[in-house]
């Protein structure tokens, strides 16, 4: 770049405030939109499923520390300490996984009935990564003896910033539209943090503390399915190939990077 | 900043008598200086709750979840101090306007802290404002170029209320370089101030991870609007500091023993500014000399802006003693 470019710095410059009207700039990331369903199809159900293992190849960083100081209710409840591990690996297996089928499920499905539930508990979130149906209702529970907010960033749901000031708390919301891995956070809390992601079927899992998925109530196909994990980010994801016969399960394993 | 130290510390200027100025109000001054420091700090807790992140963690206005006293754990220290340093400088620019009002016979000084008030109130809804639509990047700017502005407000109040303002009396030489030195630094900072808060709201503040290079090169690729504004920001300190040099340096050629404090302060801050600007940087926004570059800001465009009224003042004080009494509109605020 030479001085050449000054020019186009004062026009960016000139646009200055409509950037910031818009909300930032371009650097801002693309909003991740989880495959959509074909709307106009009927949706189908079966009783296949696929069961595997989400594995992690690369260094386990250390486990931070988080300095609960500022809330002393919060520094009560974890008399040892509380620590952070965003990337946890028991017998080479990784938690917190979403795994879901990105491509080969057919039809527009409604949202289930039953509420999934996001709890403020120890002065952390339970799940860390939680996945949903567009339109289901997510019920915010406060199960913590201190006030929290709750307030989601999505890049193509509606934003909100709720406040539950005592115990016992609960707030209903929902996000309407599929979009994967949006970051929840305390901001009385900075080190609370989950990633909530809308999908556009029910067919997803969230692997458990040895890596381990089951994906449940599959109609016979073929399926790409792909896995991601919250502290990866969406850049790391990887997907794989597998189909589903006769309604019986299916094996797929997958290994993400660090 | 005193208004006054330069008057007191040296032979009164000749001229009218005091008995011809209006009378100089030493409780009101004290408050007007009061108003002044606070909205100081005001300034500094606000840049806390950015560099904290903060802006949030109270999600209701004008209440904090419900209260008026919540808790002060983890954010809302910071978010809900905010508040109560602003609700505190509000009562003090009431108290001021009001007293203003009914004790000053100049028009323009009562004009002067009537805006004050009604910028410290339109201040207070553009927080609010900025927490219920959930830190929209034009409201948090314009918030925080408001509050740059009213410190401002609160600066030519506390010097129009002073003895060296009151008792000014012929016209000093050498000045016009001085006045218009500090008014163009005065303007450049303001929008080189402007500038960081576009930058500090887009979240752009580490955009140029390196320093004093940028991506290892003297001008980067402008790939985005966030190292553009990033990069004009560094620009815009290096234009600051020769608008300051240039100060400095018609202050320090003046025959006027008046002007060389505050320009070496205004020198001192730019400096110090520019340090804790590559500090934010290279210590990727540490919270510490994140919120001191925000105060340092507030604290040179104050100090330019006073040696511009004070170059004002002393070019242009023969008016009020003309006449033995106060002209209403004279120089700005007397």
């Amino acid at each position: 770049m030479t001085l050449k470019s000054l020019p186009k710095l004062v026009l960016i410059l000139g646009s200055l405030p409509f950037a910031a009207a818009c909300g930032g700039g371009s650097e801002a990331p693309k909003p991740a939109e989880a495959p959509a369903a074909a709307p106009l199809a009927a949706p189908a159900s079966g009783s296949g499923s696929i069961t595997g293992t989400i594995a992690f190849d690369g260094a386990v960083p250390a486990a931070e520390k988080v300095k609960l100081t500022a809330d002393p209710k919060c520094a009560a409840m974890h008399k040892d300490g509380l620590e952070r591990q965003p990337i946890h690996v028991k017998d080479g297996g990784l938690r917190d996984v979403l795994v879901y089928v990105k491509s080969g499920a057919s039809g527009a499905y409604s949202a289930p009935a039953e509420d999934v539930v996001l709890d403020q508990r120890g002065c952390d979130y339970t799940p860390h990564m939680l996945a949903m149906v567009a339109g289901q209702k997510l019920k915010i529970r406060n199960s913590d003896d201190t006030l929290h907010n709750i307030h989601p960033r999505p890049q193509l749901n509606t934003e909100f910033n709720v406040g539950q000031p005592r115990q016992g708390m609960e707030s209903e919301k929902s996000f309407d539209k599929p979009e994967m891995l949006i970051p929840v956070g305390c901001d009385v809390h900075p080190w609370m943090r989950a990633f909530i992601s809308v999908l556009a079927n029910p067919f997803f899992a969230v692997t458990g503390e040895d890596g381990r998925f089951e994906i449940k109530g599959l109609p016979d196909g073929e399926y790409e399915i792909e896995a991601v994990h919250g502290k990866l980010g969406k850049d790391k994801a990887v997907s794989g190939n597998v189909t589903v016969k006769g309604g019986e399960a299916a094996t797929l394993d997958l290994t993400l990077k660090g | 900043m005193s208004a006054n130290s330069g008057a007191e510390s040296r032979p009164q200027p000749s001229g009218p008598s005091r008995s011809s100025s209006p009378a100089y109000r030493p409780w009101r001054h004290r408050l007007a200086l009061v108003t002044l420091g606070a909205t100081l700090c005001l300034i500094f807790a606000g840049g806390l709750v950015t560099s904290t992140g903060s802006g949030l963690a109270v999600p209701d206005w004008p209440l904090s979840y419900g209260m008026l006293m919540p808790p002060m754990v983890g954010g809302i220290f910071y978010e809900h101090g905010h508040r109560m340093v602003a609700t505190g400088v509000g009562f003090l620019t009431l108290l001021l306007a009001v007293w203003t009002a009914i004790d000053e016979p100049r028009r323009g000084v009562r004009r002067l802290a009537w805006a004050g008030l009604a910028a410290v109130v339109a201040q207070g809804v553009l927080g609010g404002l900025t927490v219920l639509y959930l830190l929209p990047p034009p409201v948090s700017v314009a918030h925080a170029c408001l509050a740059q502005t009213f410190f401002c407000i609160t600066i030519a109040l506390a010097y129009a209320m002073s003895r060296e303002w009151l008792w000014a009396s012929a016209p000093r030489a050498d000045v016009a370089d001085v006045r218009g030195a500090a008014l163009s630094a005065t303007g450049f900072v303001w929008f080189q101030l402007f500038v960081g808060a576009v930058m500090r709201h887009m979240g752009a503040g580490l955009a140029i991870p390196d320093f004093p290079l940028a991506f290892g090169r003297v001008i980067p690729v402008f790939e985005n609007a966030a190292i553009s504004v990033h990069f004009v920001h560094r620009l815009g300190a290096l234009i600051v500091l020769a608008f300051v040099v240039r100060l400095w340096l018609a202050a320090h050629r003046s025959s006027e023993p008046l002007f060389k404090g505050p320009s070496n302060l205004a020198l001192g801050l730019t400096l110090g500014q520019i340090a804790l600007g590559a500090t934010s940087v290279l210590t990727a926004k540490a919270v510490t000399p994140t919120t001191l570059h925000v105060a340092t800001g507030a604290a040179l465009l104050g100090t330019c802006w006073f040696v511009a009224l004070r170059a004002i003042r002393l070019a242009r004080p023969t008016r009020l003693a003309a006449h033995g009494r106060p002209v209403a509109g004279a120089h700005g605020v007397a």
